[in-house]
């Protein structure tokens, strides 16, 4: 018998319940059909209604902008524009994958399986943390884009100066704040490590020597700082105030949050971002063919 | 006392019987309508399309709100894209020179062309949709708790080929919008630190997107990743059975 491999105390499937069981014909494939029915006809009218963009024929001299990926890569387009290309493009996405792959062993408890919202206390963990994370999200777009400051200064007459310049958004700490000149070049292997890429950008391998400090703040640590730190005080929070109380309810936030934050990014990158990926309002989009020749 | 008689056949009755009682049919369908439970059971079992099914399943899941059909639907929706797909590529050639004018001939020339181009496209942001609401609608139902671990990390992956097939696919209109997203795209994935230079030269084939780009793009998106996804699609189906069919509470 093949059960009798199973050494260890791995999870077993559940003894069947016969006689709460419907036969799937007609029962299943009849929905199965439906739907697939529904979906055909759906699709099939909007087919008939909208085209598929057609634009013109490619051109590598004439750039549009803003030149945009795929609508479901614009959450990964829209962070590169706040942290450091390889974090935003890369390490994210693809720790975010594996942390994702690894739920269910991180949470293997089985209360609430196999129901909608089946632990106590999920809905609202659910709502919380979707609107937390919108909110939160938008505004540290805001912020990055000046926009806050702008605000603040335009409707509400409050001004930082010159002072306070270094708030404005991430960048302006690396550029507002007067680090001292040893601080662009710090360096912590006491020889040039430098590792296979040749680079197609032409800078040459990448080069471990270094440390950029005010670059690193801004492009690294403050980012990871906040995706890393905000969830994990939502957490924190939720827990104080006992909404959470098992691996369950921990990773409910964390998804609940990953799925905000990722359509707000998607939304943002689609519908929000004009020539320059300046932050302009949907209506103010319009994309500009390039000239011929200011390619890139 | 007079014995009832039987109806007589109704003119519907007599099409009926021509239509499936004849020898054609039934050598198609050996069996007619499975109008007894017992006949039910085995059509799905014993039928090739029916029997990733089992013949019975748990009350609660043929309710519509538990799964919505969802991951039913991206299925239907890679059956969907691959007859569209093949009906596009009579048509298609992937060269630098032709792409652009084979896909203005399928909208103008080619009968229904414009039509299969659209469905492709609609049902392919359908399908990137639909897999991500059947994570969300797995998700909360809890659906992910042992012992269906390994089909959520199969998932997963799937989730990552829809992504990639929908990608490879965006460029080969080569259009503006095409060569701009994938340039945008792959640049995304070429600032990876250490080996994003080198995936982004073997993904375009060189360091522009061109000729050995377009190419690459079409061999993986007609066959490498359908065939990738047809292979996890299959363990996943096959690990829902073996998983004791869908999650529910103990
Ligand atoms: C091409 C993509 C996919 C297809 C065609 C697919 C198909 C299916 C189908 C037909 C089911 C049966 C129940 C239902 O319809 O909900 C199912 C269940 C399941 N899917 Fe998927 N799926 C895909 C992607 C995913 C993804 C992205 C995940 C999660 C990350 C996932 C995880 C699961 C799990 C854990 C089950 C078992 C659910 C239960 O026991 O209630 N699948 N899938």
């Amino acid at each position: 018998m093949a059960t009798a491999v199973v050494a260890r105390p791995v999870a077993r499937p559940q003894p069947r319940a016969r006689d709460e069981e419907v036969l799937v014909w007609p029962d299943l494939v009849f929905i199965e059909f439906i739907s697939a029915l529904v979906f055909t006809l759906a699709l099939f009218a909007l087919s008939l209604l909208v085209n598929a963009p057609l634009l013109d024929q490619a051109n590598a001299d004439v750039t549009p902008n803003p030149s945009k990926a795929p609508w479901y890569l614009l959450n990964l387009q829209e962070l590169l524009l706040h942290m450091q290309p390889a974090l935003a493009g890369v390490i994210v996405p693809t720790v975010w994958l594996v942390i994702m792959a690894a739920f269910p062993y991180f949470d293997q408890d089985n209360e609430g399986q196999g129901v909608w919202f089946g632990t106590e206390n999920s809905v609202r963990l659910t709502v919380v943390s979707a609107i937390v994370a919108v909110v939160g999200t938008w505004l540290l777009i805001l912020w990055d884009t000046g926009k806050i400051a702008m605000a603040m200064n335009d409707w509400f007459g409050i001004s930082g100066g010159r002072t306070f310049a270094f708030l404005e958004n991430v960048r302006a700490l690396q550029s507002q704040l007067p680090w001292p000149e040893w601080s662009h070049r710090i360096p912590y292997l006491w020889f040039d490590l430098k590792i296979l890429d040749e680079g197609y950008t032409g800078l040459g391998a990448t080069s471990f020597h270094y440390l950029d400090l005010p670059g690193f703040l801004v492009e690294q640590a403050i980012p990871i700082a906040a995706m890393v730190g905000l969830p994990s005080l939502l957490i924190y929070a939720l827990w104080k105030i006992g909404w959470v109380n098992t691996r369950r309810d921990a990773i409910i936030v964390l998804f609940t949050g990953f799925v905000a934050v990722f359509g707000v990014l998607t939304v943002t990158g689609t519908a929000f971002r004009g020539a320059g990926q300046e932050l302009v309002w949907p209506w103010q989009l319009d994309v500009q063919e390039g000239i011929p020749g200011e390619g890139h | 006392m007079a014995v009832e008689q039987p109806a007589r056949p109704t003119l519907a009755d007599k099409i009926y019987d021509k239509l499936f009682h004849n020898y054609i049919w039934k050598s198609i369908f050996r069996t007619g309508y499975p109008n007894t439970p017992r006949n039910q059971m085995l059509i799905v079992a014993t039928n090739v399309f029916l029997h990733l099914h089992p013949t019975r399943i748990h009350r609660t899941h043929v309710k519509i709100t538990h799964t919505y059909c969802l991951g039913g639907l991206s299925f239907f929706m890679f059956l969907g894209l691959t007859v569209t797909g093949i009906l596009l590529m009579f048509y298609y050639v992937p060269s630098v020179d032709r792409a652009y004018l084979d896909i203005q001939n399928i909208q103008t020339n080619v009968q229904f062309g414009q039509l299969m181009r659209n469905m492709h496209r609609w049902m392919a942001h359908a399908m990137v949709i639909l897999v991500f609401l059947h994570m969300m609608r797995v998700f909360y139902t809890g659906a992910y708790k042992p012992p269906r671990e390994f089909n959520w990390v199969v998932g997963v992956i799937l989730l990552v080929l829809t992504f990639l097939l929908s990608f490879t696919g965006y460029l080969l209109p080569w259009d503006q919008l095409a060569f701009w997203a994938i340039t945008v795209g792959t640049n995304i994935a070429g600032s990876a630190p250490i080996l994003g230079p080198k995936t982004r030269f073997w993904l375009l084939g060189g360091f522009e997107v061109g000729q050995e780009s377009l190419i690459r793009f079409y061999t993986l998106h007609v066959i490498g990743l359908p065939l990738l996804a047809a292979i996890f699609m299959a363990v996943h189906f096959w690990r829902i059975r073996r998983d004791g069919g869908l999650a529910r509470p103990l």
